[in-house]
């Protein structure tokens, strides 16, 4: 069995934060429905209880925000408090905070827009943006990939899927990186959460308005036209459009650096994909999803007493359970700790399941798939730089804060 | 119109269904989910045609097949 020198409930400690991979292996194999003492809340990390409990939605509640009342953890500034209590209300009207009938009434009026038929047709407009996202760092000889490609590109396509003018990306980009503070250990995390709340709101509530008036084919024009249904509320609307912004900037941001990171560190498996990126980049992202996933953990809130393995999880305890852990279970994956861009079938749960699996699936995949193809295409000597890769301290997301690589010109 | 709807075959890929539960909403009568919450048929005449085909194409992870039970003709997925 693997020996850990550091607290098994200090999920932000920064060993764990640089690799969770042994913690939650551990975790998997000796204690798999565990009670972290610290933030009080289960600790879920099996595959098939992952998939079983995300399934039941009736037993584990999403609405874990609106329900739980205790503090937010790790510990905030305590001047911050009455900036969480805005927070909450801000995300309690997210979409992936519903639980039924109001869920389905709302996934139901924005699925249309997200299903695989229509996101397919987005694949020629994110492929021209990688290419020129690429064309203007090509001739360097480096990059930052965090900041060069799997930044901007998401807020491209963010932007053009809101109906706003291209020129908007940057201010766009700036509250995202607000919102990313989501989740995330630093205590004075609230001031710049609340400051991309609030200029989300002012910048996205005047175009609602617009949009009511005049529909586009804009994802803002889909919430509107929900609201005059009487569907989402006004409110409801500027909390999701923020939604879209920050849930598809920092997945697909991780999904791409993760992604990149796992095929340089294993040079067969890049060698691999550069021989055929067009045949293999599918397989291959979804490999990526699986080896190292954007979102680490998700959470919910159980509204009766359920026994699980030879715990019982008690009405209003809070769980987590770690996409990280399952996808790499070994009664589910065989060789679950080897990078394999061939794998299949791979039914990682990157995208989660259930009722509330991950809306913007197809979106991610697409974006995934065409910049490892444009990478292993135009740049197959990529490698990475030398020097320490550091995290964002988060329990939820898997982020790099920097991505160094460089190549032969 | 006097043509009578088509016969269908609705295959779910079990590898791929994670309960969404798109198609058992919009087509409650073709579609249930079993006890591992996956979609299964329960009758392939319970819907209009089209809604079946809206219920296929509106699956996340692109599980649902509909073809013509008599001429094998695939209604869904589109080929590419």
């Amino acid at each position: 069995m693997t020996t850990l020198d550091y607290d098994l409930d200090d999920l932000f400690a920064p060993d764990v934060i640089a690799n969770p991979y042994p913690l939650l292996g551990h975790l998997r194999e000796s204690a798999p429905v565990h009670w972290n003492e610290r933030y009080q809340l289960w600790v879920i990390t099996r595959y098939d209880d992952l998939v079983w409990l995300v399934r039941h939605n009736e037993l584990f509640s999403s609405a874990v925000i609106r329900s739980d009342q205790r503090p937010p953890y790790p510990p905030i500034d305590p001047e911050d408090t009455p900036l969480a209590a805005h927070v909450r209300d801000f995300r309690a009207d997210q979409l992936v905070e519903q639980d039924r009938p109001e869920h389905t009434a709302m996934r139901g009026a924005v699925h249309a827009y997200f299903t695989p038929t229509a996101m397919e047709k987005w694949r020629p407009f994110v492929r021209a943006a990688v290419h020129d996202l690429l064309d203007q760092v090509i001739d360097h000889g480096e990059m930052d990939v965090l900041s060069s490609l799997a930044a901007p590109l998401p807020v491209r396509v963010i932007t053009r899927m809101m109906g706003v003018p291209p020129e908007d990306q940057d201010t766009l980009r700036d509250l995202a990186d607000k919102l990313l503070y989501i989740n995330r250990g630093e205590s004075y995390r609230m001031k710049p959460l609340m400051e991309g709340i609030r200029g989300m709101i002012d910048y996205v509530a005047p175009r609602v308005d617009q949009r009511r008036a005049n529909p586009g084919e804009d994802f803002i024009s889909v919430l509107a036209e929900a609201e005059g249904r009487g569907i989402f509320t006004r409110h409801q609307v500027l909390v999701n459009t923020a939604l879209l912004l920050f849930a598809g900037h920092e997945t697909t941001m991780n999904l791409i650096c993760n992604g990149t990171l796992a095929l340089l560190r294993h040079p067969d498996q890049w060698a691999a994909l550069c021989a055929d990126p067009a045949g293999r980049v599918r397989v291959a992202t979804e490999e990526c999803l699986r080896y190292d996933p954007p979102v680490k953990s998700t959470q919910r809130i159980a509204t009766a007493d359920v026994p699980l393995r030879s715990q019982v999880i008690k009405a209003g305890d809070r769980l987590r359970w770690f996409i990280a852990a399952a996808n790499r279970d070994p009664e589910a994956f065989d060789q679950p700790d080897r990078f394999d861009i061939t794998r299949q079938p791979n039914p990682h749960v990157s995208f989660g399941s259930g009722m509330h699996y991950c809306l913007g699936a197809t979106l991610a995949r697409v974006e995934g798939q065409e910049v490892f193809r444009a990478l292993a295409e135009r740049l197959p000597s990529l490698r990475l730089r030398p020097g320490t890769l550091e995290y964002q301290p988060s329990i939820q997301f898997r982020s790099l804060k920097a991505l160094p690589v460089e190549w032969d010109r | 119109m006097t043509d009578a709807a088509p016969k269908l075959r609705i295959l779910i890929d079990h590898d791929l269904c994670v309960g969404n539960g798109q198609c058992v909403g919009l087509a409650p009568d073709v579609f249930r989910h079993d006890e591992n919450v996956q979609s299964t048929v329960i009758d392939p005449a319970g819907a209009p045609v089209t809604i079946i085909v809206q219920a296929a194409s509106y699956c996340p992870t692109g599980a649902i097949r509909v073809e013509n039970a008599d001429t094998g003709d695939v209604l869904f997925p589109p080929s590419e």
